[in-house]
């Protein structure tokens, strides 16, 4: 016959309205001859009451709710802020920063379709960013500094570039940090810059996690990016050599300047030069 | 799935988000840390969603979920110390008597302190039971153990949560 301590377990189910059966019926058959269980009974109730009347009612942030309400429905771009991006996604792409690709190739644009996760994540944790809610894990602005940070915690290897310039003369962009971000079932690299005073947000991750999609495609040799404008952000995603990124920068800085974040020697300058500032739409 | 049962479904997802943000800051207990949590969980729910469809409880696999990304965070990073107090930042829905909130923060704030001194297994499973109502099915289903063993773990945190709100009550009458 079950004793006082194993009716115990019982209580706690019994408050709950989880004891059913026979169990049930032991345990009320127990508490009609046993005091110390009715008494922990009763303070089981109390207990539960208490936890009840003090039930935290939390309220997600507002911008978590935009962020959330952003990947649930997000919203189909027009093809016409599409085709103001095309030039600043052609610098971009020329910015394959790991390979160095030459731009000016013939560009095929395809149809828009629904934007990625990746590139709604590249927006999210480039507003986040922005409004100081996203610490960074490491904060430099040495590339090396920064890509050691990543190795070893990304499934991928992230080699930042580190563009020199001339005597006198001093980057327009700065590297400021990176940190980790959740994505699926492994780590991003999100890596922040600054320009003007403006933030540049670059996600990356391994091609075999996220592949670009959505938006606005633009073909430029092997290469195809997917351009788009999320929340008011602009966004290019992009696949070359295993890597996947995300690039998420704000309206004001404009066509070829984005891809300085990358490109920024005087060559690469000449070379941007080619992009209007201001694409025509 | 058609894109009205995804508007849905996606709809359905999105009004749990104040439940699932109060949990990843029990868990969590800094906000950057939750938001991160609860941003993650959408992000897996809804690229599931796309080739596998639950047909019911949405709200119970959306915890699950959330449990596990924790989880696993957990074992990759260095646990958050039990030392730190359960951030303040999150606003309270309030539509009551002032008085009635007044007393009822108070309580708020003994149980709060009280449930934030508890391991993380007691504090998860007192959560999920007292405040989001699940079953014990779902608990199950939720934390990934056996029906007995949330019976079990619900019995112990209730009865470390009494022993910590008496020793509080003691040290308020002492005082």
């Amino acid at each position: 016959m079950m004793g006082c301590s194993g009716f115990r377990l019982f209580v706690s189910a019994y408050v709950d309205g989880e004891l059913v059966g026979e169990d049930k019926a032991a345990l009320e058959a127990h508490l009609q001859v046993c005091a110390p269980c009715r008494t922990l009974l009763a303070e089981e109730k109390e207990a539960s009451a208490l936890l009840n009347a003090a039930r935290p009612l939390h309220e997600a942030p507002p911008e978590l709710r935009a962020r959330i309400e952003a990947l649930a429905f997000p919203r189909r771009d027009s093809r016409r802020r599409a085709l103001r991006w095309m030039a600043a996604a052609a610098a971009i792409g020329f910015a394959a920063f790991l390979g160095g690709r030459a731009i000016g190739e013939r560009e095929k644009r395809l149809e828009p379709r629904a934007s990625s996760t990746l590139a709604s994540l590249a927006v999210d944790t480039h507003l986040r960013y922005s409004r100081g809610q996203l610490p960074l894990e490491v904060s430099s602005d040495r590339p090396e500094h920064v890509s050691a940070f990543f190795a070893g915690r990304v499934p991928f290897a992230l080699t930042l570039p580190d563009y020199p310039v001339g005597p006198g003369q001093s980057k327009s962009y700065r590297l400021e940090g990176g940190r980790l971000v959740s994505f699926r079932n492994d780590y991003a690299a999100y890596v922040a810059y600054r320009m003007e005073g403006q933030p540049i947000s670059l996600l990356v991750t391994s091609a075999s996690t996220a592949k670009p999609e959505g938006g606005s495609l633009v073909q430029q040799g092997a290469l195809t990016f997917h351009i788009e404008s999320v929340s008011g952000l602009k966004v290019i995603t992009w696949t070359d050599n295993g890597l996947t990124y995300a690039l998420a920068s704000d309206v004001a800085v404009e066509g070829a300047d984005s891809c300085l974040v990358c490109h920024g020697s005087d060559q690469d300058r000449r070379r941007l030069d080619r992009f209007p500032a201001r694409p025509g739409i | 799935m058609s894109d009205g049962s995804q508007e849905a479904f996606r709809r359905e997802a999105v009004s749990h988000l104040d439940s699932l943000y109060g949990f990843a800051l029990s868990l969590a207990r800094e906000r950057t840390v939750a938001e991160d949590l609860v941003q993650e969980t959408y992000v897996r729910a809804f690229a599931a969603k796309q080739e596998k469809a639950p047909d019911d409880n949405i709200r119970s696999w959306l915890f699950t979920i959330l449990h596990n990304v924790w989880r696993n965070d957990q074992r990759r990073r260095r646990p958050t110390s039990l030392e730190d107090a359960p951030e303040a930042a999150s606003r309270l829905v309030a539509s009551e008597d002032p008085h009635v909130l007044v007393h009822r923060e108070e309580t708020r704030q003994r149980v709060a302190r009280a449930v934030g001194e508890l391991p993380e297994s007691f504090r998860e499973v007192l959560l999920l039971r007292c405040v989001e109502e699940f079953s014990y099915k779902d608990l199950a289903g939720i934390l990934g153990c056996p029906a007995g063993t949330v019976m079990s773990r619900l019995a112990r945190a209730r009865l470390q949560l009494r022993r910590i709100l008496a020793r509080e009550n003691r040290k308020d009458g002492a005082a």
